[in-house]
């Protein structure tokens, strides 16, 4: 997936919006689940003191993590789970591989887990002849859709029922033209209860890991996780460096605040901890750096490593609801995503900080405030200092650059642009004006303020 | 009081009368209002876009033709915003960091080097208002000779409301408060709309209107529809940027729905 | 695992925690936790109950497990296979302690699970339950439908609390530390197709909740 051919946010945006209806479907759907985190969020009158405490505990986690590292690592091993370090994607993907072989197994059912899409791990097992098969429903649609998800915490938002129905059909054997939700959820659960039942090896998320105690906590509505777990005789667990809480009694601070934010719902279904293996099985965690050791040193954007994946800022941005999870092109979209991204490759996702108007709601619904409407604004800069900036761009802002910096520049410049506007319209009502396409230009006036207060005031 | 006028340069070029109505308003408030002439721009468009290591031409600019105010207004939040977090002091010592292997780090670059600091001679973060926030703060206006009689919607421009706390941002679990709807409520006649998303951006967002024209225009459509679902005849705002760009879409729409600044109703006559 | 793979895998530790420590910004202290709004106990129940029902579950009321057996033969009168883990009601299904140690694939067609729990969760409907309470991990999840039995005094008001609570239980019976516990809050569901609610995903179908309160009178039940 990776070169420079593919098209970036605005293309792609561009493309998602004709077809207008559905956008709209999509912005609505997107809203509606921001509102209801509004309402769950409204019934917590201490809502924004967790916020903040919530903050402080990631920002504690990040300036000592490399001690809650090593003690999740003592506890962990103490506890009978087998601790393993990766490096980068390849090397995660590699030790999954490695535990797949040793127990000669090539089937294996999967939870959610957006670090093993940043890792590309399906793709990189499939090829290794492992049947990957993803177990939370979204996910699984999305899947036999052979699509990447859209959305972090509702994998096929962008999909409509009509489509799901079509893709059961095909794949599942459901009766045609049957878009029902209810039917094709069971449908779903027949068929994924099969794949819990015969698999040995099950791969899960983690939502938490306490260092304290050495256990992880995986949260699920749909009980996907545990099916795989509990009847696997090896459990594998994926997880990012930062994902790290420093004591379990901290879980009560995140865990009032994760699905209000996703979702609306006080807590989800399952909140499971994973402490020891159970009799006869074996279970492993694996630690994920992947670019995070490195962007921790990063003064500006090391915030972005409280993220706890609960995707409120997609479903506030007006810009994501608009454009969809996909328009990204990265494993995780949105904002979250947009400051995430450039870390692991700058040049690739040198367009996501600009999929923006730095409106700040993203950073105001972030239960562990993250900055990161202000991350954006950094990013671009960056972007541009590193010799990333869109075509074209560099010499429009010297341009403009010399005009502001020059009072009679910029006099002369107006003005002549005005007589343009009124005189010789065509110049700017044309095909190459890109605001023309859409909107009419504004009405330019006779004279402007300046002139204005030379003549009346002066 | 000497109040410098900051008037932005499409409210400059393309509106002279939300500048107008601006001095107006505040001359009636009894300010002494002095516009500089020398001035353009406060670089926002540039920053915005990656290029704040080319905004020191306006930068400075801007000090130059404002540092002496007693108060700098301006109508826009936007503008106001920017210059608060990013005006840089020429004069100003940046104390000493290590050296840092951070690549990221912006502000170790030499273009970057005199962010404000304690030490910074001039104090325009400190006295530089958006036009709303100075009449309720600073000038504490309690009421208008203004009479207004429309339906009008109230457009909540991003920067002046989340950035400038001109009021209430609907994500937070805290007390609803608005500056603007403050002032309007003093204006005779005027009837403020409700509606269905109080505080959704209209996508305008600088060079974001044309580099990803599709999406601005989308929302700046969405907005426009929230605004006529709820029979407003006029919106209004802080920002003219944001009604510059839902007018271009009104206008095309052969709407007859009209734009006005908020200066323009708070001003406004029969 | 083998000799190369513990290498490489023991260099990667080391260059990760090494770049960690390198980067990690200065020590930032932890904040105190807040206890979260106070609710009065006698409104604890009341609200673990809307909290239940809200996410699709049911919740009774009741003196004693002759209740339950009563109502669950009641409700659930075809059930083939019932399992469950309280001992008092070993008389009217299987005791789930006959299939400890086998194996949880043999817990396939379990209908009707039904064990204890420790205590409710009043903010969100909660229930914690623990892997000796489970008697097989698999249980809670792989039943079609699930009954949890709590203390109608048990109920803490938030998950501060419930924290609390934990480290309260654990320490009373440090031997007792769970390998695998969990907070079942209603029946399994998914929104994935469209933001469509359906109870009923992977785990069981349904949820019923029976709060014990012994000192009620055997008229009293809701």
């Amino acid at each position: 997936m990776s070169g420079s051919n593919h098209k970036d946010h605005a293309a792609l945006a561009a493309e998602f919006n004709k077809d207008e209806p559905r956008v709209d479907w999509h912005d609505e759907t997107l809203w509606w689940v921001r509102q209801k985190r509004d309402k769950a969020a409204a019934r917590v009158p201490e809502w924004e003191l967790l916020r903040d405490t919530a903050s402080r505990i990631k920002d504690n986690v990040l300036s000592n993590l490399s001690g809650y590292l090593r003690q999740f690592e003592e506890e962990a091993t103490r506890n009978g789970i087998t601790v393993h370090w990766a490096a980068d994607a390849n090397e995660h993907n590699e030790i999954v591989l490695s535990i797949l072989s040793r127990h000669k197994i090539d089937k294996m059912v999967k939870s959610k887990s957006m670090l093993t899409e940043e890792c590309h791990l399906n793709e990189f097992l499939h090829e290794k002849g492992i049947d990957v098969v993803d177990t939370d429903l979204g996910e699984r649609v999305v899947q036999l859709a052979g699509e990447p998800p859209s959305h972090i915490v509702l994998p096929c938002i962008h999909l409509k029922k009509q489509e799901i129905g079509e893709i059961f059909h095909e794949h599942l054997g459901t009766p045609k033209g049957n878009a029902d939700p209810q039917f094709l959820t069971h449908a779903a659960r027949l068929h994924l209860r099969e794949k819990f039942l015969t698999r040995r090896v099950a791969l899960t998320g983690v939502n938490f890991a306490v260092a304290e105690t050495g256990e992880f906590v995986v949260c699920t509505n749909e009980g996907n996780a545990d099916m795989g777990a509990h009847l696997a005789d090896v459990h594998i667990a994926s997880m990012g460096i930062e994902k790290l809480i420093p004591q379990r009694r901290h879980l009560g601070v995140f865990l009032r605040l994760l699905t209000r934010s996703a979702t609306g719902q006080p807590i989800t279904t399952y909140s499971s901890h994973f402490r020891r293996p159970r009799q006869g099985q074996e279970m492993h965690i694996v630690l994920v750096d992947n670019g995070r050791s490195v962007h921790l040193g990063r003064k500006d954007f090391r915030n972005s490593l409280k993220c706890i994946r609960c995707a409120a800022c997609f479903n506030t941005c007006p810009v994501y609801r608009r454009s969809g999870g996909h328009s990204y092109h990265t494993a995780v979209a949105g904002p979250i995503g947009s400051i995430l991204s450039p870390n692991l490759d700058m040049k690739k996702y040198a367009d996501l900080p600009f999929a923006s108007t730095l409106c700040g709601s993203c950073s105001n619904v972030c239960p562990v405030k993250i900055d990161i409407h202000e991350q954006l604004y950094k990013w671009r800069q960056v972007i541009v200092q590193e010799g990333y900036a869109a075509a074209g761009k560099t010499a429009v802002m010297k341009t403009m650059n010399w005009v502001l910096s020059h009072p009679g520049v910029y006099h002369t410049a107006g003005k002549t642009g005005r007589w343009f506007m009124l005189n010789a319209p065509f110049t700017v009502k044309n095909g190459f004006n890109t605001w023309y396409r859409q909107r009419d230009m504004p009405t330019p006036p006779k004279q402007s303020f300046g002139d204005w207060y030379k003549k009346n005031k002066k | 009081m000497r109040v410098g006028l900051f008037i932005p340069c499409y409210i400059d070029q393309f509106y002279p009368q939300v500048g107008i109505a601006t001095l107006e308003l505040l001359e009636k408030q009894g300010c002494e209002v002095v516009f500089p002439p020398e001035q353009t721009c406060c670089g926002q468009p540039m920053a915005n876009s990656g290029f704040e290591h080319l905004t020191k031409g306006c930068n400075d600019l801007f000090i130059k033709n404002f540092e002496a105010f007693d108060y700098i207004v301006a109508p826009s939040g936007s503008c106001v915003l920017h210059i608060k977090e990013h005006i840089h002091d020429p004069a100003g010592q940046k104390p000493p960091e290590a050296a840092s292997s951070d690549r990221t780090d912006i502000s170790a670059l030499p273009e970057f080097a005199n962010f404000p600091t304690a030490n910074s001679r001039h104090n325009i973060p400190g006295k530089i208002f958006e036009l709303v926030e100075f009449l309720t703060d600073v000038l504490k206006v309690d009421k208008l000779e203004a009479s207004f009689p429309y339906k009008v919607g109230l457009h909540q421009s991003c920067h002046g409301q989340r950035g400038l706390k001109l009021a209430q941002m609907s994500e937070l679990m805290a007390p609803p408060f608005s500056k603007p709807q403050q002032l309007l409520n003093l204006v005779k006649g005027l009837q403020l709309v409700e509606l269905d998303r109080k505080d959704e951006c209209c996508g305008f967002g600088g060079t974001f209107c044309v580099f990803e024209e599709a999406i601005s225009v989308k929302m700046g459509k969405d907005r426009v529809a929230d605004h006529i679902r709820h029979e407003a005849e006029v919106i209004t705002a802080s920002d003219m940027s944001c009604l510059m760009h839902l007018e271009g879409i009104l206008r095309r729409q052969q709407s007859k729905v009209q734009i006005k600044h908020i200066a323009e109703i708070l001003n406004a006559r029969l | 695992m083998n000799e190369s793979s513990n290498t490489a895998t023991r260099n990667s530790r080391d260059k990760i925690l090494n770049t960690v420590h390198g980067n990690q910004p200065a020590p930032r202290e932890l904040p105190p936790l807040p206890e979260g709004t106070p609710v009065a106990p006698g409104d604890l129940a009341p609200t673990f109950i809307t909290a239940l029902e809200a996410i699709g579950a049911t919740a009774y009321i009741v003196s004693g497990f002759d209740r339950i057996a009563t109502m669950l033969h009641e409700q659930f009168p075809g059930a083939r296979r019932i399992v469950t883990g309280c001992p008092q009601l070993n008389a009217f299904a299987e005791a789930a302690a006959a299939a400890k140690g086998l194996d949880p694939h043999l817990l396939e067609n379990v209908e009707l699970g039904i064990l204890p729990a420790h205590f409710g969760v009043a903010e969100n409907g909660a229930c914690w339950i623990t892997e000796t309470q489970m008697v097989e991990r698999a249980l809670p999840f792989i039943a079609q439908r699930l009954v949890l039995v709590i203390p109608h005094s048990s109920i803490v008001p938030n998950m501060h609390a419930a924290y609390d609570r934990i480290a309260a239980l654990e320490a009373e019976a440090p031997a007792n530390t769970y390998g695998f516990s969990t907070f079942i809050a209603g029946p399994s569901k998914t929104a994935d197709i469209e933001q469509s609610l359906v109870l009923g995903a992977h785990g069981p179908i349904s949820l019923t909740v029976f709060l014990l309160d012994e000192g009620l009178s055997d008229a009293g039940f809701y």
